[in-house]
């Protein structure tokens, strides 16, 4: 979205940016953020939508996924691109395994922790939910440990760890002042078709339509012959899936991963999901450009040590007006 | 005098009009009856009477008297208050660092008596020096927000369930909901709560006024349940009754509102004969003690047999309303239970 | 259960009591146990965070409200009490008068919170509450002229009583000092369930619209169970930063707090006081007593090394509070010593149809 407006200012070429300038790269930064963020949000307003869950475990896996990514670059030996080329392809297999690997699990604990707690009260998977998640981000401290040149031998296994630049740095826009980098670029070919692909398997697909018809009845939807097990089953893979893409991309832009990242993106991308409307697939992608947004001015015009109190007064705020999210409308409870 | 009068009730769900400008009068110790096929707007016209749905437009009036949380000069007070302290939260919370230290750390050398006065006037002095379009701007949104938020907030709770109940509109539901797990007596007592005057404190440290105040509401709570025939299961958790008593429950946990008006919707759902000649005579039982009652009923042997007004709905529109003779010969009703083919 | 005859009941309504009692008598088992046993000295920090189980129980257990902000308030206690009490501030209260302030900035935090977002769904008062935990954390990090960042305040005088000062050294007074607020405040949320106030709660937790139907006013309920719950969090901080002679740094009250909290009254059970103490002592007592102990006693006899993260103990906490959270919704999610009512709720659908699984409709 940036990039054709970023073109357009490339022909100044000044010393110091301009206030304008400084504009446009923080809104680049956040709209980079945000897709990455929106992404995350999906996962969970996916599977809220359909069985009023917040899967609290959705940030770790994708936690756990950008682990498998660095595992793999470890394996395959992969190692910082070298100039002139735009991207190492070892990343293919990372945007193949990671997505598997993330929708497999999110799966299996759909059916281990929350499948058998269906009807239970809403506050009973909710906890195994927060339990899963610790028992994530557990794992990913541990993983973090494991004799592998990547992790440091295991020595440090709770630092954060480099991730390879795999993605070019360099600024596509030559000189100018702005930086507009093939990482970036990166974050928007992947997600974009993915939202976009999202949309349309929501829409028109078989399976979509069973999706929204569970969300919307479970009861009556298993009356009318549909498997609901199965096709919650397929959105916790759908969700998870996301956040491993994610996880991939996100890793791809920072060259960091720690193993409580899950907590710190994930946070992020559940208040973006409930900002723009919990259950609302539009809201959650708003939500994460807004957040995305949000974030990049206050480390540009405020501080960046006040970036989260900032993300969670504008939460407050827009709930106070809205209490449903942005884009949500409330369910009528039924009498 | 009217007691209830719903005008140009409204209800609509997305693009389907559930009541459609329903108006009709309920006067003092009446037994006002609504009936329809299924699907008529009944049960969403009672859920717009009482502020569980929120209706398109409409208004619903208790003895002359529009039921809505007044607006007041207290609550114009609140709003101010609440504006007030956000806007001072707010520049207290942007200058925090700065004001602490013109305050407390310049003036505090490690020695007391510490010289508030002093602290509080530098803090002042602080305040007024700094850029005051900083301050003033912080001042100005969070009253914005504040005024804005504490209306928005309000404004959702005024038509609420509770400020109906407060009114004097007490209801039952169609599927019971009962609090299933507590006992048959504490139903009753939840019902009551409004009328108590227990506050934290007394509940806290047990204070006499408490203990009082237990022992009376108890033996009020028994003697509704007396009322309704169920003081035998005061001490039976709610969720072990019979159907017929989980009904009866709700009535009496609706009565302890000390309603003017009690609505009631589908009594006598699965009641057999017996039980629902039980439950007509507890609705008689009911006007007699001066409370209105407005019924939804399927079961006609009840509806003709207590009502004293009838109104028919079909499609979210009253077709019909009068008394149960003319009623049952209206060939507008028997159209909308038995298609028009039939007539 | 209240049909089944004999003691057993009476019993089993007095268990908080009981419990308590047994704290009480434990002082008198260290005499018979070796030294580094000293049980008095480690169980301290049970009766800290019980009175923090209890602050979440009342808006989790009686009201049926997550708060997952719960270190928040607990960091505003503890911090609260440092300014009040630390001589490196004009403040300098002392304990008797610090605390009570302390739960009433705890109240004032609760309300403040609670004002704007309490009408909101569970699910977004779960998250605005998380949200509020991350805020006060980073704005105590930030503010570092007033809380000196990440050093924290300390040292925090000794606090006294009738002349009596409570050192650091003598771990006995401060074991039954704990004890007696604790009890204070078991003696507080009993009364209160009990009475009209817990009863609403109650109503709200089972069937909020039924509550509001009945001219319940769930707000105002709601905002007094988040007060007094935020109350208790704040006054177990102000505890903790007694006992640790510091205010911690801000980096001590994060999201683990909260589930510590959660796993307290989840494992010990949701509406049930006696369950919130036998959470406390079962959940503190595994994380801050077992998990070091065991740690350093490997340690000592070189079965792990620091660089491998797989054979410390401690490194294994996540899980196992993941998995004690997993598992007790899963077998026992009425906790180990349920409340009745609690208890009936969660069964409630067992035997039932199933219930939709979500959707717009329950």
């Amino acid at each position: 979205m940036g990039s054709e407006d970023a073109e357009d200012q490339r022909e100044g070429g000044r010393e110091l940016m301009t206030d304008s300038e400084v504009l446009l790269q923080q809104v680049i930064i956040g709209l980079s953020n945000g897709m990455i963020i929106a992404l995350i949000a999906l996962g969970y307003t996916m599977v809220y939508g359909i069985v009023e869950l917040i899967n609290f475990a959705h940030g770790d896996l994708f936690m756990l996924g950008a682990f498998l990514a660095l595992t793999i670059a470890g394996a395959l030996g992969l190692d910082a691109v070298s100039e002139g080329a735009l991207f190492s392809w070892g990343i293919l297999p990372m945007f193949v395994a990671a997505p598997i690997f993330c929708g497999g699990v999110n799966w299996c604990v759909d059916r281990l922790a929350y499948r058998p707690l269906r009807n239970a009260p809403r506050l009973a998977p909710l906890v195994s939910a927060i339990g899963v998640s610790f028992v994530f981000l557990n794992i990913g401290l541990l993983w973090g440990g494991l004799p592998m040149e990547v992790f440091n031998m295991g020595q440090t296994a709770a630092a954060p760890k480099d991730f390879p630049a795999l993605v070019s740095n360099e600024n596509l826009l030559g000189e100018s002042d702005i930086t507009l980098t093939i990482s970036q670029v990166l974050v928007f070919v992947i997600t974009v078709p993915l939202m976009i692909g999202l949309s349309v398997l929501v829409r028109f697909t078989r399976l979509g339509k069973a999706m929204r018809a569970v969300a919307q009845n479970p009861v009556a939807a298993r009356l009318m012959g549909i498997d609901v097990d199965r096709v919650i089953g397929a959105t916790f893979i759908i969700g998870g899936a996301l956040g491993g893409v994610a996880s991939v991309v996100y890793a791809l832009y920072n060259n960091t991963i720690y193993f409580q990242m899950g907590f710190r993106v994930g946070l992020d991308a559940f208040t973006a999901a409930v900002l723009g409307g919990i259950g609302n697939l539009p809201g959650a992608v708003l939500g994460g450009l807004v957040i995305g947004m949000i974030r990049a001015l206050t480390d540009q015009y405020i501080a960046t040590e006040w970036t989260n109190v900032m993300v969670f007064a504008v939460l407050i705020l827009v709930l106070i007006f809205r209490p449903a999210g942005l884009l949500g409308t409330h369910a009528q409870e039924k009498v | 005098m009217s007691l209830l009068r719903v005008d140009d009730l409204t209800l609509r769900f997305g693009g389907l009009t559930a009541v459609n400008k329903l108006s009709f009068e309920v006067t003092p110790g009446q037994i006002y009856a609504i009936i329809g096929p299924n699907g008529a707007g009944k049960t969403s016209a009672f859920n717009a009477i009482t502020g569980v749905y929120v209706p398109a437009c409409g208004c619903v009036r208790i003895r002359g008297r529009e039921a809505k949380r007044p607006f007041t000069r207290r609550t114009l007070w609140g709003f101010l208050l609440v504006a007030a302290l956000t806007a001072a939260g707010l520049v207290l919370a942007v200058n925090a660092e700065p004001l602490w230290e013109a305050a407390i750390t310049m003036n505090y050398l490690y020695q007391q008596p510490f010289p508030w006065a002093k602290a509080l006037q530098d803090g002042l002095t602080y305040l007024r020096d700094v850029e005051w379009k900083y301050s003033a701007g912080a001042a100005g949104f969070g009253a914005l927000v504040g005024l804005a938020g504490a209306w928005s907030v309000w404004r959702r709770a005024r038509c609420a369930p509770d400020v109906l109940a407060g009114a004097g509109v007490a209801r039952t539901f169609q599927n019971s909901r009962l609090f299933h797990q507590m006992t048959v007596l504490d139903n009753v007592l939840v019902g009551m709560d409004t009328k108590l005057r227990t506050r934290f404190w007394h509940a806290a440290f047990r204070l006499p006024r408490h203990r009082r105040e237990l022992r009376e509401s108890s033996r009020k709570a028994l003697e509704i349940l007396r009322f309704a025939g169920l003081e035998k299961e005061a001490t039976a958790v709610a969720s072990s009754l019979s159907y017929g008593h989980q009904r009866r429950l709700e009535i009496a946990r609706a009565l302890a509102v000390e309603p003017v008006i009690l609505l009631l919707d589908e009594p006598a759902a699965g009641m057999n004969p017996t039980e629902a000649a039980g439950l007509m005579e507890l609705i008689r039982r009911i006007r007699g003690r001066g409370i209105a009652v407005l019924l939804i009923e399927h079961h006609m042997k009840v509806v003709m047999g207590v009502s004293d007004e009838i109104a028919v709905l079909e499609y979210g529109n009253k077709i019909a309303e009068g008394k149960p003779e003319a009623i049952k010969i209206d060939p507008k009703v028997r159209a909308a239970y038995l298609g028009t083919a039939e007539v | 259960m209240g049909a089944r005859g004999g003691i057993w009941p009476a019993v089993y309504a007095r268990m908080h009591w009981i419990l308590l009692g047994l704290a009480a008598l434990l002082p008198a088992v260290d005499l018979l146990l070796p030294p580094e046993f000293r049980l008095a000295d480690l169980v301290r920090p049970i009766f800290i965070f019980a009175v923090l189980g209890m602050g979440l129980n009342i808006v989790t257990g009686f009201t049926g409200l997550l708060n997952l902000g719960v270190a928040a308030f607990m960091a505003i206690g503890a911090y609260t009490y440092a300014i009040a009490t630390c001589d490196i501030y004009p403040f300098q209260l002392g304990f008797w008068t610090a605390l009570p302030l302390t739960i009433a900035v705890g109240a004032a935090a609760g309300i403040i919170l609670g004002l704007p977002t309490i009408r909101l769904k569970g699910d977004y008062l779960a998250i605005v509450t998380m949200g509020f935990g991350e805020m006060v954390q980073d704005s105590l990090k930030n503010l570092d002229v007033i809380t000196k960042g990440t050093q924290g305040i300390n040292p925090l005088p000794s606090p006294t009583l009738f002349g009596y000062v409570f050192k650091p050294e003598t771990p006995l007074p401060w074991y039954y000092l704990f004890l007696a607020l604790l009890a204070v405040v078991v003696l507080l949320t009993r009364n209160l369930e009990r009475s009209r106030i817990g009863r609403t709660w109650a109503s709200i937790r089972e069937d909020e619209l039924a509550a509001t139907c009945m001219g319940i006013n769930s707000m105002k309920a709601k905002l007094l169970a988040f007060a007094i719950g935020a109350s208790f969090c704040s006054m177990a901080g102000g505890l903790w930063g007694a006992y640790l002679g510091s205010s911690g740094e801000p980096g001590n009250y994060d999201f683990q707090i909260s589930i510590i909290a959660l796993c307290i009254v989840i494992v010990g059970g949701m509406g049930s006081v006696s369950g919130v103490l036998l959470g406390a002592f079962v959940m503190i007592g595994f994380n801050a007593i077992l998990l070091t102990k065991l740690t350093a006693f490997l340690a000592q006899h070189g079965w792990t090394s620091s660089d491998n993260v797989f054979t410390s103990p401690s490194n294994w906490k996540y899980m196992m509070f993941g998995l004690a959270l997993i598992l007790m919704m899963r077998f026992k999610p009425e906790g180990l010593l349920p409340s009745r009512r609690v208890k009936a709720e969660l069964h409630e659908y067992d035997k039932d149809v199933p219930r939709q699984a979500g959707g717009a409709t329950t």
